[in-house]
């Protein structure tokens, strides 16, 4: 299995559903621990504003998630059809703030940003398209049973 | 999530089990603002059982250094595993908290 389609409702609860699924993908292709941390992170952090902010209508609405494995990337898509929004261009927040100065808030785009390799939004037919990619390490051979 | 609290003789110990995520920070966050009403500035967080954290957990975090800190106090965190350690390292968390190896050692940090 190189593939993962997974599908979701617009409800906080189904990001839990879609760790499990990525965290049984990740196994069955033996990806190392924690590169699939960080994709789950970074789908959190994206998921989690898409469902909080997205539909200020409120609703059901789907969101995909895909992810394929080939030649060592991962490369993972979601999309919906919330309020457009491109996380690229959100401001970064300064991280050499002290605990007075730091403002609170900000930070999950930034994390997307650093543990991503490459990311790509676009706006078509209605639905945010975020396209991002993340080399895999390989796993030592001495972790291969 | 799980918390287990703790009062010691310097500081209140909070141990948190589990994901410390956007469906759970909100009940960490109350913890904090129970103890600090009752008084306590000195709060180590024990990150050993915990496996996972995301911006709404680092949110909560941030929010408590800062109160404590008015008081005169801190939050020190122990025991963070390495996938967590980078998440604060990459959002800039790591040069703001003491983060130190264990329980017994945050104890000691007051």
């Amino acid at each position: 299995m190189q593939h993962l389609h997974v599908s979701l409702k617009n409800k906080l609860e189904e990001i839990a559903t879609l760790a499990e699924a990525i965290e049984n993908f990740a196994e069955a292709n033996n990806l190392p621990n924690p590169s699939i941390f960080q994709v789950n992170l970074c789908l959190d952090e994206l998921l989690t504003n898409t469902i909080s902010y997205g539909f200020p209508k409120g609703g059901e609405h789907e969101i995909t998630v895909e992810i394929v494995l080939r030649g060592g990337t991962l490369m993972i898509t979601t999309r919906d059809d919330g309020l457009a929004f491109n996380p690229l261009e959100k401001s970064e927040p300064d991280t050499s703030q002290g605990i007075e100065e730091r403002p609170i808030g900000g930070l999950g785009i930034h994390l997307v940003r650093n543990m991503m390799d490459d990311i790509e939004y676009r706006r078509e037919s209605g639905q945010n398209v975020l396209v991002m990619k993340k080399h895999i390490n390989p796993l030592c051979s001495e972790d291969i049973p | 999530m799980n918390i287990k609290e703790a009062k010691k003789d310097k500081a209140t110990v909070l141990a948190i089990e589990g994901r410390l995520d956007s469906s759970t920070s909100g009940e960490l966050e109350k913890v904090f603002l129970t103890i600090m009403e009752a008084g306590e500035k000195n709060i180590v967080v024990d990150f050993a059982a915990m496996d996972y954290i995301s911006s709404a957990g680092l949110r909560v975090l941030l929010m408590a250094a800062k109160k404590t800190s008015k008081l005169g106090g801190k939050v020190v965190l122990t025991a963070l595993s390495a996938n967590v350690k980078e998440v604060f390292d990459i959002a800039g968390f790591s040069s703001i908290f003491t983060i130190l190896a264990s329980q017994e050692e945050g104890l000691k940090a007051f």
